[in-house]
């Protein structure tokens, strides 16, 4: 298309300074590799059959996210704590998208996102349960905190790159267990903190669909953020911070964007994180799960917001074996290899990861791009999303 | 105080001991596979928990389960270099590393799964009793025998890279195709490494379990936490240092040490306040490592 007409947008910004220019080019260039937009000349269109297939499906998608858990038009009798489970997996899921930020779009690797997390958490259970305000002044609270205390850790320690800036969030993490969740009158201690939900949220099926909203406004912010001018440098410098810097790309305060953005997002989790246990002991932010947070958004798939989701709802359902629970398996599991449903996901889902890492560098997103290409109304390609598109880039180091 | 910052350095060294060797081995990995590797202090609890099943459950006499013991660690390290660093050689470090942290969550995991009856573990010292006690600290023969096995270790490995199968290693990290064009095997090299790491992931786990009770997952988060310290330990050797590596772990374990102090006492978490402190420090004020003279080239 390009080629052929010089009228496009993409040929006008010549005319631009030659730096803006360059770098709305290479900007242009990489999200197109990444998501695969523009396709041939003659695009695809299904027939009638192929839309009503597509929409069946769709619509399937739909029942299974917005009917099912809510028991609406369901042959299942799911029970409250199956909600719950649902629950934890869109709060996984916002997490997920939040380390995706940082992991996917700027390549540095953060081992103490569970300290983000629970700083949301204990800041939005203090705010309510200590200062008696709502839920809906907590969370903008927490996500401010969050994003302040990410962005003096990110201050202080993004001048180091790759694997000692993960070393540093990962002493961060084990302090932020230790020492801030430790401090009683924050947390309150090993006791833990008794946090009501908000206001017409109260049961557990309400509070699911609350869930869903807010990780449907986290992709919302994710996906426009990723087209703005700032998203177009974060992808230009996870490629190579040397190009991107010498294009005038600040490479420094845009990871620290990132960063912040991350720890905004990552708080908001940890807010709804703590409503939805209803009880908050600082035990449950260890270091084992922000290697879990780690697992699923790799297996999920960097820089793909639905495989994300898909890997941190797998691995929020494989804790405590709720999917070996769902799906009728403890029996065979445990006549066969003597596994109990509890250990299912704590050893398939590290095993999962390692096979998903060895063969399908991509994750999840890679394994569905040829669904996901058929859903958008294209023909079925099997080899859509093949290695080379996907492929991981270095973290710097 | 003196006799607090005494007790505080008594402890810190020998406590320091365990870290130092968990050190040795991420130093040697890193240098190797260019990994940060999260499963080296898995290999140590892997390692404590066979030679707890010799010991304890098949009563094995003590020193064959110590070698059980060794053994399975060195298996698990050769089992990792295999299935999951060798394909993924390859790849980027963001999943290298992710890799690595994969097989020390689905070693705790089968931890957990295995210990499910008795989660809380204690196994006998090698020796019981206590050795000295300078300033009022007890230091006990297990202390005692770790240090002695770490300073072991470090003469051995500084002996053992002077041999030829030593350079044969050093070569093929420092160039692996220049290497190959010598001869030297860059497949055995790596496996050997490997092997080598886990037996001092090894060494630290079943010479530090006896101090105290365990459960799955000892040296990665629970009580005896090693793989934090351990890696502040090899970041203060520069990464590629083995005797920063050593003297790192020392200093690490001092450094926890004063988290403890009485000054402290009103912060719970002093130790993991310290060294996060203190690493922060270390590396924006020395990022090329405190025991290294010249910065090493990237």
């Amino acid at each position: 298309m390009t080629e052929t007409l010089p009228e496009t947008p993409e040929e006008s910004t010549r005319e631009l300074p030659p730096v803006e220019a360059e770098q709305v080019t290479e900007a242009t260039r990489v999200t197109e590799a990444v998501d695969d937009t523009d396709d041939d000349a003659a695009p695809f269109r299904p027939g009638i059959g192929g839309w009503i297939a597509r929409g069946l499906i769709w619509a399937l998608l739909a029942w299974v996210v917005f009917a099912l858990p809510g028991n609406i038009l369901s042959p299942f009798e799911l029970g409250v704590s199956d909600v719950g489970h649902a629950s934890k997996a869109a709060i996984f899921a916002i997490i997920g998208l939040s380390l995706n930020v940082l992991i996917g779009y700027t390549g540095t690797i953060s081992l103490g996102h569970q300290a983000f997390v629970g700083v949301g958490a204990f800041v939005s259970a203090y705010v309510v349960v200590d200062m008696g305000l709502e839920f809906w002044v907590a969370v903008p609270i927490a996500a401010a905190v969050g994003g302040l205390q990410a962005a003096l850790l990110g201050a202080i320690s993004l001048r180091l790159t790759g694997l000692y800036f993960a070393l540093v969030t990962l002493a961060y993490g084990l302090f932020a267990e230790e020492t801030l969740f430790g401090i009683t009158a924050f947390t309150g201690g090993e006791g833990g903190k008794n946090v009501p939900r908000p206001l017409g949220f109260e049961d557990d099926y309400t509070f699911y669909y609350l869930c869903l909203a807010f990780l449907a406004a986290v992709l919302w912010v994710d996906w426009r953020l990723m087209r703005s001018k700032g998203g177009r440098a974060l992808q230009a410098l996870r490629e190579n911070p040397r190009v991107a810097s010498s294009y005038g790309i600040n490479v420094k305060a845009y990871t620290l964007m990132a960063f912040v953005v991350s720890g905004i997002f990552a708080s908001i989790g940890g807010a709804l994180l703590a409503q939805q246990s209803t009880f908050l002991v600082p035990k449950t932010f260890s270091f084992q799960l922000a290697l879990i947070f780690i697992l699923m958004t790799v297996v999920g798939g960097l820089r793909n917001r639905v495989g994300v989701v898909i890997g941190s709802v797998v691995f929020a359902l494989l804790e405590e074996g709720t999917l070996v629970h769902l799906l009728h398996l403890e029996g065979i599991l445990d006549s066969t290899i003597g596994l109990p449903a509890e250990f299912f996901g704590l050893v398939i889902g590290p095993i999962l990861l390692l096979l998903t890492i060895t063969l399908y560098p991509g994750g999840i997103g890679q394994q569905i791009a040829p669904i996901a290409q058929w859903l958008r109304g294209r023909k079925f390609d099997i080899h859509a999303g093949k290695v080379t598109e996907v492929e991981v880039t270095d973290v710097r180091a | 105080m003196t006799t607090e910052l005494g007790i505080a350095v008594v402890n810190g060294v020998f406590r320091g001991s365990v870290y130092a060797l968990v050190a040795l081995g991420i130093v040697l990995i890193y240098r190797a596979s260019g990994v940060f590797n999260f499963a080296q202090a898995e290999f140590g609890t892997t390692g404590l928990f066979a030679a707890y099943i010799g010991i304890e459950l098949w009563q094995w006499p003590y020193w064959l389960g110590l070698l059980f013991g060794l053994a399975a660690a060195v298996a698990m390290g050769l089992a990792t270099e295999r299935l999951v660093i060798n394909p993924l050689r390859n790849s980027s470090r963001v999943t290298l590393l992710v890799g690595t942290a994969g097989v020390a969550l689905a070693a705790i995991g089968i931890q957990f799964w295995q210990s499910n009856e008795q989660p809380i573990r204690s196994m006998p010292k090698l020796v019981e009793g206590v050795a000295f006690q300078p300033f009022g600290a007890a230091i006990t023969y297990q202390h005692l025998i770790t240090f002695v096995v770490l300073i072991v270790v470090a003469l051995a490995l500084a002996v053992f890279f002077r041999s030829p199968s030593g350079l044969a290693i050093q070569a093929a990290q420092q160039e692996g195709t220049a290497a190959e064009l010598v001869g030297i095997s860059v497949r055995r090299v790596s496996m050997m490494t490997w092997g080598i790491a886990a037996l001092l992931g090894g060494l630290a786990g079943v010479l530090s379990g006896p101090n105290l009770t365990f459960t799955a997952g000892f040296l990665t988060f629970g009580a005896g936490a090693a793989l934090l310290p351990g890696f502040m330990a090899a970041v203060l050797g520069g990464m590629k240092s083995m005797p920063g590596a050593l003297f790192g772990g020392l200093l690490v374990g001092v450094i926890e040490q004063f988290g403890n102090l009485s000054i402290l006492s009103d912060v719970s978490g002093g130790g993991a306040m310290m060294l996060f402190l203190f690493l922060l420090v270390v590396l924006l004020l020395r990022p090329q490592g405190l025991f290294v003279r010249k910065a090493v080239a990237a």
